[in-house]
């Protein structure tokens, strides 16, 4: 308790000092501005880290190909609709298909792997991510396209900047996501199984968990956040497969600074990258940098977890 | 399906009444010595390279090119010699651009370079092209070695041009006084177009400023609330067209349409963009268009889509990119035509014959075409404004040519050429 409450003022004091530092003599409403954007877009960041990280507190594999099923998916909603196909059900069509492609790699490919080190799951997954980019470039060659909801039609305003509904829904989401996850995982049976099997998967295994039941609901559950994800991003973001498929690198660094574990220091973690990343436009020397912001923040971020202790990409502490 | 979209364009635009492009498809295209014949014996051989991954397809210029070499060697080819025309994808790779300048210059003995477009592979290439005595004659050139080396020379503008044609329209026109220009952060793209942009008001006693955003960057509310804090009163667009519709749409959510004055560069000039952006841009958005629009009546632009619809495949892109790959295809066949027929082989005397090109005119391009023995070529720095109306373009100012401090040494080049 003592070390929480310890790392929570280091972190009030860290964000205060880089947060002082690049708004120091800037006019309060410019500044506004750039602190409401940095969390539109930070919140995107810890959507995508929340799915990652359920994922991979529930089976033990960190899933690099969210972004591209969430980038198929919302390609589909963009066809159907070109096709006049009544809206809701597009985004159910995109939701679905992120479901279907996430179970099936988890139901076919993954098991085979299951003995494998988490390293060589996490980069099969990068190659599930590769293929199924190069199956949404091959049926939508590049184009000029956009994709809208309903929702970004209305918004209030937040010190000074326009925020839509749908941004709103992604924040309530991210958090929406996270108390939902707690509660799955802490209360229900399955929730109990998933983070059994995600801690030893012999174990679990000898103890009678059904291990493709687990594992296919839990790929499922990140199917459905990268379908989600993938209409978020497709809107807010650009609609561009490429795009949205790398944008899981920056929710990585939210997730990494969590340490895959932690549902609410992932949603934490992606509001600040973004608000830092946003606000280092403010400075003529460093906005250069950033597109690195996200990593230099994660590689910091592991340097402090490491300094009392080993993390890698298996978990093994 | 690009063909549809810029046929509906037409239609609804109005600019053309029964249209260019069903007179197109009546009309057999012209093209070389038009002799109705297929030309005959040894090959001419002749490169290009486009750059097509994702993010972004150039090919749109080779495409064009091969259409029209394809019509010449059907039509009597040059000096009754076809054209083999041979085509590279530098994958936006520069390891891959040096490679295909490497193949076709070397390996194939190519004796020139046409219809070229890339991001990556004039940079790249550029003293190779010196060093080889080849002259590249591009399409579709969007960095500064494009338009300042000695062996390059395109008949699209590029970005510097197409930005700065877009702020002289904004300063004469909408009355703006400080132009914000959000760039790529590539140096040679970004930063060189939109510099000269703040050159250009800072010339009429107005103020600019740049934004620079990185090409990948999910975060394009940042550019645009910089681009808001420099104080400007007008929003300049200078990015490729998905980055720019995203741009827009980050501006639409912040309802900012009326608020700023909306000017881009070129590469928002697209058919696909107006329906990409929706009604919140109808009337807003004021677009530099390089070559003239598509959908013009005159002689190139009709026979252009004419050699497409016979020659191309059905969904190569009908944009501006195709029309410069036309017309660098019919300015290299014409100067061949006018070579005798035993120099055409021999590269040295076809770069001299490149070079000494003065005066091609189109009605595709508001000026005319000429190299000359230069370290920068900029031919084209003339264009038409667009604005985005109706689902497609309405043309709000015709040819006109752009002041700015860049263009003297080009304007004293024409001088002596006698185009002035």
């Amino acid at each position: 308790m003592r070390k929480t409450i310890f790392s929570a003022v280091l972190y009030i004091i860290a964000m205060a000092i880089i947060l002082g530092t690049l708004t120091y003599g800037r006019p309060s409403a410019v500044v506004g501005l750039f602190l409401v954007s940095g969390l539109a877009v930070g919140s995107l960041y810890a959507l995508g880290g929340i799915g990652l990280v359920v994922l991979y507190r529930a089976t033990g594999i960190l899933n690099f190909a969210n972004g591209a099923v969430g980038a198929f998916g919302v390609m589909l909603a963009w066809q159907l609709g070109q096709w006049g196909v009544y809206a809701p059900l597009t985004w159910l069509a995109a939701l679905l298909a992120a479901v279907l492609l996430a179970l099936g790699y988890g139901r076919f490919v993954a098991p085979h792997l299951a003995w494998r080190p988490p390293v060589i799951k996490a980069v099969a997954t990068l190659g599930f991510a590769l293929v199924v980019l190069g199956i949404t470039g091959f049926i939508w060659e590049d184009d000029i396209r956009s994709f809208s909801l309903p929702t970004d039609k209305s918004a209030i305003r937040v010190l000074g900047l326009r925020v839509t509904i749908t941004r709103l829904i992604v924040i309530a989401a991210a958090l929406g996501i996270v108390v939902a996850i707690y509660v799955f995982l802490g209360r229900t049976r399955i929730g109990l199984q998933m983070r059994a099997l995600a801690n030893n998967r012999n174990l679990s295994a000898l103890m009678g968990v059904k291990i493709v039941r687990v594992e296919t609901i839990a790929w499922g559950i990140s199917g459905l956040i990268s379908g989600f994800t993938g209409l978020m991003f497709g809107d807010l973001v650009r609609l561009e497969p490429q795009i949205i498929t790398f944008l899981v690198i920056p929710s990585i660094a939210a997730a990494v600074c969590a340490r895959l574990d932690n549902l609410m220091l992932v949603l934490v973690s992606g509001l600040s990258i973004g608000v830092i990343e946003s606000l280092l436009t403010l400075s003529p020397m460093l906005k250069q940098v950033r597109p690195t912001a996200p990593f230099v923040i994660a590689a910091i971020i592991l340097v402090w977890h490491q300094r009392n202790s080993k993390i890698n990409i298996s978990g093994d502490d | 399906m690009k063909l549809n979209k810029v046929l509906a364009m037409l239609a609804v635009t109005g600019m053309c009444s029964v249209g260019n492009a069903a007179f197109a498809e009546m009309m057999e295209p012209t093209c070389g010595a038009s002799t109705g014949k297929a030309a005959t014996g040894e090959a001419i051989k002749v490169g290009g390279i486009h750059g097509n991954a994702a993010p972004g397809d150039f090919s749109s210029s080779t495409d064009a090119a091969k259409a029209y070499f394809d019509c010449v060697n059907a039509n009597g080819g040059i000096h009754g010699r076809p054209v083999d025309y041979m085509v590279e994808n530098d994958q936006w790779n520069p390891e891959l651009a040096s490679q295909a300048a490497s193949k076709l210059v070397v390996d194939k003995a190519v004796v020139a370079m046409v219809g070229n477009g890339s991001f990556i592979e004039m940079s790249v290439n550029a003293p190779f092209y010196k060093e080889q005595n080849i002259m590249a004659m591009a399409a579709a050139c969007a960095v500064s070695e494009c338009f300042e080396s000695s062996n390059l020379v395109s008949t699209n503008q590029g970005p510097l041009a197409s930005s700065v044609g877009a702020a002289q329209y904004a300063e004469e026109e909408l009355g703006s006084k400080n132009i914000a220009c959000i760039g790529l952060a590539i140096p040679t793209v970004g930063p060189w177009s939109c510099n000269e942009v703040t050159r250009f008001m800072e010339a009429r006693g107005k103020t600019g400023s740049t934004v620079l955003l990185n090409p990948g960057a999910p975060d394009v509310n940042s550019g645009l609330l910089e681009a808001i804090a420099s104080g400007a009163d007008t929003i300049m667009v200078n990015l490729p067209a998905g980055l720019g519709v995203a741009m827009l749409a980050v501006a639409q959510e912040q309802d900012l349409g009326d608020a700023y004055k909306w000017i881009a560069s070129t590469p928002l000039y697209d058919a696909s963009v107006p329906g990409a952006l929706g009604e919140y841009w109808d009337g807003k958005l004021f677009i530099n268009a390089e070559l003239v629009p598509f959908s013009r009546d005159g002689a190139d632009n009709t026979n252009w889509l004419a050699l497409m619809d016979k020659y191309a495949a059905k969904d190569d892109p009908r944009d501006t990119f195709s029309q410069a790959g036309y017309l660098s295809a019919r300015y290299f066949t014409e100067t061949l035509m006018a070579m005798d027929a035993k120099d055409i082989d021999d590269r040295a005397k076809v770069t001299t014959a490149i070079k000494a090109i003065s005066g091609y005119t189109s009605d595709m391009t508001c000026g005319p075409f000429y190299v000359g023995e230069a370290d920068r070529h900029m031919p084209n720095h003339a264009g038409v404004m667009v604005v985005v109306k109706d689902g497609g373009f309405k043309e709000v100012r015709d040819c006109y040519e752009y002041d700015s401090p860049y263009f003297a040494e080009l304007i004293e080049t024409e001088k002596k050429l006698g185009l002035r």
